[in-house]
């Protein structure tokens, strides 16, 4: 205890363990010795302490295993017995003339726990809960307050509902991008009632034309997982992906993978496909030429 | 130089026979669009004196002609570049006409000539007299081609290959000749081997198998090896370069497709299905696929959605679709199938001449027919063949026929075959493109008509047959002279049905290959209770343009209360009507199933039947085994029967049509009752849906119950608790999509008693957009939303405007308000979540040229003309393009046309510059009988500048220009312009004829007939006729020439027209005269000098002038020439083009 004791729970333990130290300073005494050392009493009331802190903790998990919450007196005989200690002889221990009765330790101020802040009643326990178990928590814990109606099932309504939500987000995004970006009229006086996208020209048209939107990928992938092995080949397209300088030697050789893979996978049995699109590209031979 | 067609087999028209060629283009050059590279042709020499060898070649510059490795002098005249020299103020299509078809007979491979001509070097006559063979080598370079090779190069970073930048070779018919030196001939057959050097990152596709790839030293580009050794017409050679992805076919390997880059998903689903198309044809042809492998390409910008090559097929890049897409997939499917039967009929199998090209087309395409019939069903096919039949009848009605079989240069040609048209059809170059598709229709209707005379198994047999002999052919040595039976000739075809069959069907080869027209029927009948007989009538229109008199068997199908019965007529001369007995004699039984044909028994309500007759219903040729239009009365009930119980699609078809007469609560019913039968053929049902739209209008006021088709389509596709709300989306059953998709736009053709779209009708449109989801489905609702945009479109009416007031917003229809918000809204979103080719960016493109049609929205082009521009896709481009042309006729706008015309002569697209003047064409500005602010003396000269040299790199876009000139002007010389004659007083309005004093008094002078210069019109149209020469006497009538003067004219037209160049022309090919030409050059010389800044009027009449005096001498030379001709048929110093002007006088005068 080289550090001061501030607290109200500490100056508790410290008030306890002296107690303690009585306790043990009077067993040595009883037993005869005029003086101790410190440390020995000291060691002497660590021992006690454990001896006894063991006690309780054998004697909670007696009572809990019996799904109590509160040791019963069996509880600290059996703990006592499994320690090795002989009960038998506790009440005779106990009567013994020589012993000193030791005043108990000033009941100093109680550590208060700080009050959890309540909010109403707890509600007592319904008649088939025994006594005991523990209360019921405060009602902010689980009390629950609606702040929505009941949701509406009508499939009508439903739909009206998804149509306008859609109906009004796909105006105000194209009302936004109308607004952002260059538009078109159909009426020279009015340009904001009916504001057109402008009509922007692709360099490559027939893509977006073509290609199903992102939308529609994953409306397919919803509806149906067997086109799903297609899309992911996309991605590793093998002729268009490469830049000036990839060695052809390596771009022709991810066609030719490409390819036997993605046709030996429909037809397994036969791997080898003989198609002059798929073979290696020859190296020119030195001087064929004239 | 007459070619004999014949069994004797083909004559080639060339003094040397072809037996390989090599291609090789060393360099390709995607920044300058060029290309360079050489020729090789090997050629055996067939005549001892071969000192010329004529081959076709366009645009090429061609730097350096080597034979046999001695260097050839070469001379280069295309006359098709410029048709009319000398800037003449002609003007008139048939002068342009006649001038153009000999200029493209001038270098006619199939008449042996050729734009490129190469004098055999000296040293070699003797080695050439010996026949032994000579190696032609040609080194040639392209540089911007305009035709035949087409370059898309995507402006934007990168390099080309990043930049997805292709090419590909592309054209009408024979088109080689516009990218490499060759004999552009389908006729002529030789071995192929083509070497293409591109950058590393590109693929060049093309013609054969792909022997080897190789790089360059510096391994920064290869070689791609090509050799085909089946013999092949350079017409069938094509080629494709670009970044594309490879995909080998997963159940044919030798089938390799091939896509631009990023598309490779779309390619994979899009092709899974061809192998089996394979499998069908060589199923049914009994015959492997002839080449050893097969490529597709889908390329961007194409010319055409499918074009076939040998051993390759060049698809445009718009015909891929993912699987969520419904609508594309059949029309890809059978671009696919149609690709693939000309592989067998077309590629592999060539043709022997121009008037042979109906055999090919029309096996291809009932080979193709027969696909159609496996894969959709019968249904489909039947509805199929009547869709074409409508077309080729109303086009041959239109324009007065199509011959499939032209046969030229026999005796005398007073009956050009083609007299009815505006252009030539001894060439595939002079043809109009809608021309040339409607011949495609009717040979493959014809060969259908073919097996219903002789049998499927026969027909089947017979390809088969040419397809071995061709193949044994194709396996043989050039030496062994099999190779020309690997062409098919008209009467090859017809001798091998002969012997196949042993059946006789010269009679109808003559009625439908030999001739043009169709037959027009009109039936009627009358029944006889007495005798019980059918009282038929059968008349026939054999007069009007386009028809012909029909002699011969007739099914006609009689459905009575016993039962069905075929009755074989005998249409003959005068006969026009038919007993037909009865077989019920019965009244009616009571509850009494009725025997259909097809021996399903049924119970009918009869309470609608007369008493008195037996007869459900009639019809004539229900087989459709005539090339006719049938128009047919019958009463009412009997349609109805005919549409509820007959169970041919066709003929529950032509019930509809005929119901909209009928506008009663029993058609009602009738139509109701087939729309809501599930076992009704889907196009039945939608096509009932606008005809119950059509019976709704005429019954308006009588009318009771809910809109018409409200109730059933909130019955099949609204839930069950609301019925206000339409269903989540889900198409797994085709067949109620198409009517969910349609339904709603028959709908909206509703009108009420003050002729406006119900508002409930309306409004339920707007809920059906509203409460669309598709979030669930398997397929995509873009199609689906884009008719429910045209349904809007359809339920506008004409915006009831006071005084001309000018459209604002503030005075805009409520009805109308809600439509444009919702056009608004899609439009945007389009710009967010781009549609599967756009279709709502289309749709709502066409909406709103209808709301400023109506007057609802000002009529403005500026936004079309927006969405118009390059680099829009195309179907957006075409629907905006339509809405300018639409723009152009409806507001009569200078600038626009003008804009449209630049955009004929500058688009980066030559499908876009052809659509242009189809569009123009079919909905012009005005007419040529019409007063049109447009019409004047600058736009005839642009449009003429346009087909005479503007369009010399595309046949199809010049032949378009001539299809608008004709439309605009007609075959005479248009009417805005000033008349060389006295008429030009009274054209001073159009303030470009200024009077020349002089000129009155000559003209006068020099003019025997009498001028009547008030009525200039009809009159200068007539006046034009007798000098344009060849017209024939009906154009005279039919362009309103009132007075007698045209009729003098009309007859020096006759006393002229021994020597009108038409009959020339078919004579002898197009040949030179030397003899002839001093005297005419210095015509064409004078008269060019001749004040040119003069008034034109003052030209005219100097020619008039001339041409008098020339008269008589002309008709000499002419006969000299013939004389000529013979003696001196490589008239090298005088060029075609020369030859043709040698031509104008008695032509331009």
């Amino acid at each position: 205890g080289a550090k001061h004791a501030s607290t109200p729970a500490d100056n508790y333990h410290l008030a306890r363990r002296r107690t303690l130290q009585v306790v043990v300073s009077s067993l040595l005494t009883e037993a005869g010795f005029e003086s101790a050392e410190k440390a020995a009493v000291e060691t002497l009331t660590e021992m006690l302490q454990s001896y006894i802190s063991e006690i309780g903790r054998s004697a909670k998990s007696y009572c809990e295993h019996t799904a109590r919450t509160q040791p019963t007196l069996s509880d600290i005989v059996v703990t006592l017995v499994e320690m090795g200690f002989n009960v038998e002889t506790l009440p005779a221990y106990a009567k013994r003339s020589q012993r000193m009765v030791i005043t108990a330790p000033p009941v100093t101020n109680q550590p208060v726990t700080p009050k959890a802040l309540t909010a109403g009643q707890n509600k007592p326990h319904p008649s088939h809960i025994p006594g005991h178990f523990p209360e019921f928590p405060d009602p902010h814990t689980y009390i629950k307050t609606p702040t929505y109606r009941e949701p509406v099932s009508d499939y009508q309504v439903l739909r009206e509902k998804a149509a306008s939500q859609r109906r009004d987000v796909e105006r105000a995004l194209t009302r936004f991008m109308a607004k952002t970006g260059e538009t078109q009229s159909l009426f020279k006086d009015d340009v904001s009632t009916f504001p057109l996208i402008a009509a922007r020209p692709f360099t490559v048209p027939y893509l977006t034309a073509l290609l199903p939107s992102e939308l529609e990928m994953q409306q397919m992938e919803e509806t149906d997982s067997s086109e799903q092995d297609d899309q992911t080949d996309t991605e590793n397209l093998p002729l268009h992906m490469s830049t000036d300088d990839s060695g052809p030697e390596k771009e022709n050789a991810s066609v030719l993978q490409q390819n036997t893979s993605l046709s030996g996978s429909r037809n397994g049995e036969e791997n080898v496909i003989d198609n002059p699109y798929l073979r290696p590209v020859k190296k020119p031979k030195i001087r064929r030429k004239k | 130089m007459n070619r004999k067609k014949g069994d004797k087999g083909f004559e080639s028209p060339r003094p040397y026979k072809l037996t390989h060629q090599v291609v090789c283009i060393n360099n390709i050059s995607f920044q300058r669009k060029s290309v360079v590279g050489y020729v090789e042709l090997t050629i055996f020499p067939t005549v001892a004196n071969l000192n010329r060898i004529k081959l076709n070649s366009k645009q090429c510059r061609i730097y350096r002609v080597r034979v046999n490795d001695l260097e050839a002098a070469f001379i280069y005249n295309d006359p098709t570049l410029e048709v009319c020299h000398n800037e003449s103020k002609q003007r008139n299509l048939n002068y342009f006409s006649n001038a153009y078809a000999a200029a493209v007979s001038a270098v006619d491979p199939d008449a042996g000539n050729g734009e490129l001509c190469i004098k055999v070097p000296s040293e070699l006559w003797k080695h050439v007299d010996e026949l032994k063979v000579l190696k032609v080598h040609i080194n040639f370079s392209l540089d911007q081609p305009e035709g035949g090779l087409h370059f898309v190069v995507p402006n934007m970073e990168g390099n080309m290959a990043e930049r997805g930048a292709h090419v590909f070779s592309c054209g009408y018919q024979n088109s080689t000749r516009f990218w490499f030196p060759c004999v552009d001939s389908y006729s002529e057959l030789c071995t192929w081997k083509l070497e293409y050097t591109v950058d590393a990152a590109m693929v060049a596709v093309s013609n054969g198998d792909l022997v080897e790839t190789v790089y360059t030293h510096d391994m920064r580009k290869k070689t791609f090896h090509y050799m085909l050794t089946i013999p092949t017409a350079a017409s069938n050679i094509s080629l494709a370069i670009g970044p594309f992805e490879i995909l080998v076919d997963p159940y044919m390997h030798e089938v390799t497709h091939f896509c631009l880059p990023q598309l490779l998903p779309l390619l994979k689903h899009t092709t899974s299905y061809l192998h089996e198309v394979f499998e069908f044809y060589e199923e049914i042809l009994t015959c492997r696929y002839p080449y050893s492998c097969f490529k597709t390409v889908f390329i961007d910008e194409a010319y055409v959605e499918v074009a076939a090559y040998a051993s390759m097929s060049i698809f445009s890049t718009n015909l891929l679709h993912s699987a969520m897409i419904i609508d594309e997939t059949p029309l890809t499917r059978r671009c696919l199938a149609q690709a693939l039967a000309q592989q067998f009929f077309g590629c592999f199998i060539s043709r022997m001449s121009w008037s042979d090209e109906w055999v090919l087309k029309g096996i291809s395409g009932y080979i193709y027919g027969l696909w159609m019939k496996k894969t959709f069903g019968v249904n489909e096919y039947r509805h199929w063949i009547k869709q074409e039949l409508d077309q080729i009848v109303a086009y041959e009605l239109k324009t007065g026929g199509v011959l499939l079989h032209p046969i030229f240069g026999g005796g005398k040609e007073k009956d050009n075959p083609a007299s009815h048209l505006h252009f030539s059809i001894k060439h595939p170059h002079t043809l109009s493109w809608e021309y040339y598709t409607m011949f495609q229709c009717k040979a493959h209707l014809v060969m259908r008509l073919i097996e219903n005379r002789i049998s499927m198994e026969f027909m089947l047999q017979v390809f088969n047959k040419l397809l071995s002999l061709a193949s044994t052919a194709s396996s043989q040595k050039f030496q062994s002279h099999m190779w020309s039976q690997m062409l098919v000739s008209t009467s090859g075809f017809l001798k091998s049905i002969s012997n196949v069959s042993g059946k006789d069907i010269q009679p109808l080869i003559k009625q439908w290959v030999d001739q043009s027209g169709v037959v027009k029927f009109y039936g009627s009948f009358a029944f006889n209770r007495k005798r019980n007989v059918l009282e038929l009538e059968i008349k026939q229109d054999y007069t009007s343009p386009g028809t012909q008199k029909y002699v011969g068997p007739l099914k006609v199908t009689v459905q009575e209360l016993d039962g069905s019965f075929n009755h074989t007529l005998q249409i003959e001369e005068n006969s026009l009507k038919h007993d037909i007995p009865c077989h019920s004699k019965s009244r009616r039984n009571k509850k009494k199933k009725i025997p259909l044909m097809n021996g399903e028994e049924v119970d009918m309500d009869l309470s609608a039947m007369d008493a008195d007759s037996p007869l459900l219903w009639i019809r004539i040729d229900p087989d459709m085994s005539v090339l006719r239009k049938v128009e047919f009365e019958q009463s009412d009930f009997m349609w109805q029967y005919q549409l509820r119980y007959e169970r041919d699609v066709v003929a529950q078809e032509e019930a509809i049509l005929a119901l909209e007469k009928f506008p009663t609560p029993a058609s009602r019913l009738a139509l109701t009752d087939i729309l809501e039968q599930e076992q009704c053929f889907y196009r039945v049902r939608m096509l009932a849906c606008f005809c119950l739209a059509k019976i709704a209008n005429s019954m308006v006021s009588t009318w009771t119950g809910p809109p018409a088709m409200k109730s059933l389509f909130t019955r099949m596709f609204c839930c069950k608790t609301c019925p206000n709300i339409v269903k989540t989306n889900n198409f797994m059953n085709f067949q109620s999509y198409f009517l969910q998709k349609t339904m709603p736009v028959a709908m909206a053709l509703l009108r009420d008693v003050h002729n406006l779209c119900p508002k409930e009708v309306l409004m339920f449109i707007l809920d059906l957009i509203k409460y669309n989801d598709n979030r669930k489905n398997k397929f995509s609702d873009n199609y689906y939303r884009a008719e429910l945009i045209d349904a809007l479109a359809n339920s506008v009416t004409p915006a009831v405007s006071v005084n001309n007031e000018v459209r604002t917003l503030d005075n805009l229809n409520p009805d109308v308000r809600l439509i444009l918000e919702e056009i608004t809204r899609f439009l945007n979103m389009e710009k967010l979540l781009p549609s599967y080719r756009h279709t709502i960016t289309v749709s709502c493109l066409k909406a709103i040229r209808v709301l400023q049609k109506n007057g609802h929205v000002p009529s403005d082009p500026a936004l079309f003309k927006s969405y118009a521009e390059y680099g829009h896709f195309i179907d957006i481009r075409i629907a905006a393009l339509e809405a300018v042309v639409d723009y152009t006729k409806v507001d009569r706008s200078y600038e626009e046309l003008q804009w449209l015309l630049t955009m004929v002569q500058n688009d980066p697209v030559p499908y876009i510059r052809h659509k242009i003047l189809d569009m123009l064409t079919k909905n012009p500005p005005f007419t040529k009988n019409m007063e049109s602010p447009l019409c004047n003396e600058a736009l005839v000269d642009q449009l003429w500048k346009l087909m005479n040299s503007g369009t010399s790199h595309d046949w199809r876009l010049r032949c378009g220009a001539v299809d608008l000139y004709f439309t605009l002007f007609g075959l005479s010389r248009p009417s805005c312009l000033p008349l060389p004659e006295l008429g030009l007083v009274l054209n001073l309005k159009e303030k470009k004829a200024v009077l020349n004093p002089t000129i009155i008094p000559e003209s006068i002078a020099n003019n025997p007939e009498p001028v009547n210069s008030t009525n200039n019109h009809g009159q200068s149209v007539g006046f034009q006729n007798t000098f344009s020469n060849s017209q024939e006497e009906e154009e005279i009538d039919m362009d309103t020439v009132h007075d007698s003067q045209a009729f003098i004219y009309h007859h020096l037209n006759m006393l002229e027209r021994p020597s009108t160049p038409g009959k020339e022309q078919s004579s002898g090919e197009m040949s030179m005269h030397p003899v002839s030409a001093a005297p005419l050059s210095v015509f064409s010389k004078e008269s060019n000098s001749s004040k040119h800044s003069d008034h034109h009027h003052h030209h005219h009449h100097e020619h008039k002038k001339k041409k008098k005096k020339h008269k008589h001498k002309h008709k000499h030379k002419h006969k000299h020439d013939n004389k000529e001709k013979e003696k001196d048929p490589f008239a090298f110093s005088n060029s075609p083009a020369s030859a043709r002007s040698i031509r104008s006088p008695s032509l331009s005068d």
